[in-house]
């Protein structure tokens, strides 16, 4: 029961990450039909920023939210420069090879910037020696914060698209910008505040991320981002609740299989779930079959 | 700064009488190149081998250099320990005539991956950290070496050897953990092997993970669920560092050991404190107190290049022992190589390869060097010892101990 429980533990944190960066993905995707893959590359850059500016000294909140910022003004000079002007070209694909090189380019800074070796990451509020008892078992309470903050993240962000007028306006958008513009609706700056919102989600992702490894490097996040794919299919594109739930099953599957079957097959799980899901239900778990009036 | 007719003076001066103090070296160096992970998060390994190299360069161009030639490093590629990286870069270094010596990439994956293009090419070759033992003997150790390949690094069976010795004479249910690279497979079969040849009632649970995995719950899980009494680790400081942050998440008390990989800098940077108690096998004589002749030139050496930072370790006083292999490896094959040069009279491969193999009782910074035609390492069980993380006055430090 406690093997059980740890397995448990870390595959629905892990898995919430996961989700995390899914949410990310599925917001541009939502209002532009375009997804960052550079997103790996923004975690990167909001724990290597976080990690060093609170080794100099600054207080753990105040660090964050700068990177959080500096994220922000990346996110905005994404959108701006690599993904509107391969937009106005109808059907092209260009957006996927220019935000790829944004997150390439920004590798190369951080390796510049800050070496290229990795970097401790502190713990934040809690250690690893921190956990709670339940029924005989250790839980972690890096783990722990880990789920209840993704959880309430995702939660927030639920209401927000639900129940405010930039959450029903962004949901106008993704329908269909055209008519949107008409009504009235800015556009452009919905598009813009889910670029926005999608690095600041890719950011907490790494933050969260990087404390439980202890360490961040340039090449960080990469793999992360991978995942958060498969949860975002594997849950359905564009759907939420669909994002949470495809992380999860990714994480706890892994580390079921992991615990339970074999180490070494664990990561290719993700994978197989992810071909299962395109043969049997290409819309996702929680996605809706696309119709299309001819 | 140095401005105006003084400044211009007096920087002449300096210039004439640093030219007078240097032997006079002919302007045809003799080159070398490599490729190794200058970048990326296991860039201790390659960064390291490469102070090595440029600190050995130092010293025997400030002698005079090779044959009156002074030596250079004339190509120096990133692979960032990516084997394809690799690959690529050894291709432009060999299509490089005028290198007359060449280095293997930090790793065994990135080496295994170019050796048989490097045996092909036939200059000889320096390997100062892969410690896979197919590196240099294709057939597993015990056989015929590949001509031109001289390692420097712990091989994988010499340090498995050693490290199944420990842990098969103090446990009976070993956990065994080891990176999915040619290093962690080789380092992980290789001791399960050697703890089973000591006692074969001995029960060892294998496991491996990913470089740069972020979670390893599942592995440990398996570890503890048969009821292992220590857990030994083939593998690199950063995943390290993510392998003591889980067992301490998941409760698990039980010793650990680490292969000397492991002891690189990421380690103890990730983890602080938690990393004390961490156990493991490294090179003898770089961290003796008082240090050999050999090793207290090399050291200070460093210090004076670099100072005390990240791969000397937290001990300003004492060097982390595992310089041994990030850095000296690479100052000892470069060391090893420009004394086959002279005593071969030529850089023709041919004639260096005879001298390498006649090298005999070359005293370096890990060990003394003897190379023949049928044996290319050098590093024995001898040449190892075991550490401890200790505090030593409020520092973490790798002490020499007796597991």
């Amino acid at each position: 029961m406690e093997e059980f429980l740890t397995l448990l533990l870390a595959g629905v944190s892990v898995g919430a990450v996961y989700g995390l960066i899914a949410i990310g993905l599925n917001l541009t995707f939502w209002t532009t039909k375009t997804m960052n893959f550079g997103q790996g590359s923004v975690m990167m850059l909001c724990a290597m920023l976080t990690a060093t500016m609170i080794a100099q000294g600054w207080p753990q909140v105040l660090s964050i939210l700068a990177a959080l910022a500096v994220i922000v003004v990346l996110m905005v000079f994404t959108e701006t420069y690599t993904v509107r002007p391969a937009l106005k070209i109808e059907g092209s694909m260009g957006w996927a090879v220019s935000t790829l090189g944004v997150g390439i380019v920004l590798q190369g800074f951080a390796s510049l910037w800050f070496g290229s070796q990795a970097l401790a990451f502190p713990d934040i509020i809690f250690s690893a020696i921190d956990d709670v008892v339940v029924f005989g078992v250790h839980m972690s309470l890096q783990y722990l914060a880990v789920l209840v903050l993704a959880l309430v993240l995702v939660v927030a962000f639920e209401l927000l698209v639900r129940g405010t007028v930039w959450g029903r306006a962004m949901r106008a958008v993704s329908m269909d910008a055209d008519l949107a513009s008409v009504i009235g609706i800015p556009v452009r700056i919905i598009v813009l505040g889910s670029y926005i919102g999608s690095g600041v989600l890719a950011g907490i992702s790494g933050i969260l991320v990087a404390q439980i490894g202890g360490t961040v490097d340039p090449a960080f996040g990469f793999e992360l981002v991978i995942f958060g794919f498969v949860a975002a299919v594997l849950g359905g594109m564009g759907s939420t609740t669909g994002a949470l739930a495809g992380g999860l099953v990714a994480g706890v599957l892994q580390q079921m299989v992991g615990g339970y079957i074999s180490s070494a097959a664990q990561h290719g799980m993700a994978f197989a779930l992810l071909i299962l899901i395109l043969v049997v239900r290409p819309q996702g778990l929680f996605g809706q079959r696309e119709v299309v009036k001819v | 700064m140095l401005t105006g007719r003084r400044g211009f003076l007096a920087a002449t001066g300096a210039l004439a009488a640093t030219s007078w103090a240097r032997p006079t070296l002919s302007a045809d160096s003799i080159k070398i190149g490599f490729t190794t992970a200058l970048t990326g998060p296991f860039n201790e390994f390659g960064e390291g081998y490469k102070r090595g190299i440029e600190l050995a360069i130092e010293k025997i161009n400030k002698a005079g250099g090779v044959m009156g030639r002074p030596v250079e490093i004339a190509m120096l590629l990133d692979d960032q320990l990516i084997p394809d990286r690799s690959v690529q870069n050894m291709r432009r270094i060999l299509d490089n005539k005028e290198i007359v010596g060449l280095f293997c990439p930090s790793g065994s994956g990135p080496t295994l991956a170019v050796i048989d293009m490097i045996q092909a090419d036939g200059r000889p070759t320096m390997n100062p950290q892969a410690q896979t033992p197919t590196v240099i003997y294709p057939g597993g150790p015990g056989t015929k070496p590949r001509p031109n390949v001289y390692t420097f690094s712990i091989q994988n069976d010499i340090e498995a050897n050693f490290m199944a010795a420990i842990l098969a004479k103090k446990y009976t249910r070993i956990g065994l953990l080891n990176e999915s690279t040619g290093y962690g497979k080789t380092g992980g079969e290789l001791v399960k092997g050697g703890i089973l040849k000591i006692n074969k009632d001995a029960v060892v649970t294998h496991e491996s993970y990913n470089q740069k995995d972020q979670d390893m719950t599942s592995q440990l899980v398996r570890v503890q669920r048969a009821r292992s009494e220590a857990l030994m680790v083939v593998g690199l400081g950063a995943d390290m560092a993510v392998i003591r942050k889980n067992m301490v998440r998941m409760n698990m008390t039980l010793p650990l050991y680490v292969s000397a990989g492991g002891f690189s800098p990421p380690y103890v940077e990730g983890v602080g404190d938690l990393a004390l108690g961490t156990k493991g096998s490294q090179y003898r004589k770089i961290s003796t107190v008082p240090p050999a002749p050999e090793v207290l030139e090399f050291l200070n050496a460093y210090k004076a290049k670099h100072g005390t930072d990240r791969l000397w370790g937290g001990d300003p006083a004492i060097p982390s022992p595992s310089m041994g292999g990030t850095v000296a490896g690479g100052y000892d094959g470069m060391t090893v190589l420009a004394d086959a040069w002279k005593r071969a009279g030529t850089t023709d491969a041919a004639a260096v390869i005879k001298a390498m193999d006649a090298t005999k009782g070359l005293i370096g910074v890990n060990c003394t060097y003897e190379f023949t035609p049928d044996k290319h390492h050098a590093v024995e069980v001898g040449d190892l010892t075991t550490y401890e993380y200790t505090k030593v006055d409020g520092r973490l430090t790798l002490v020499q101990a007796n597991l």
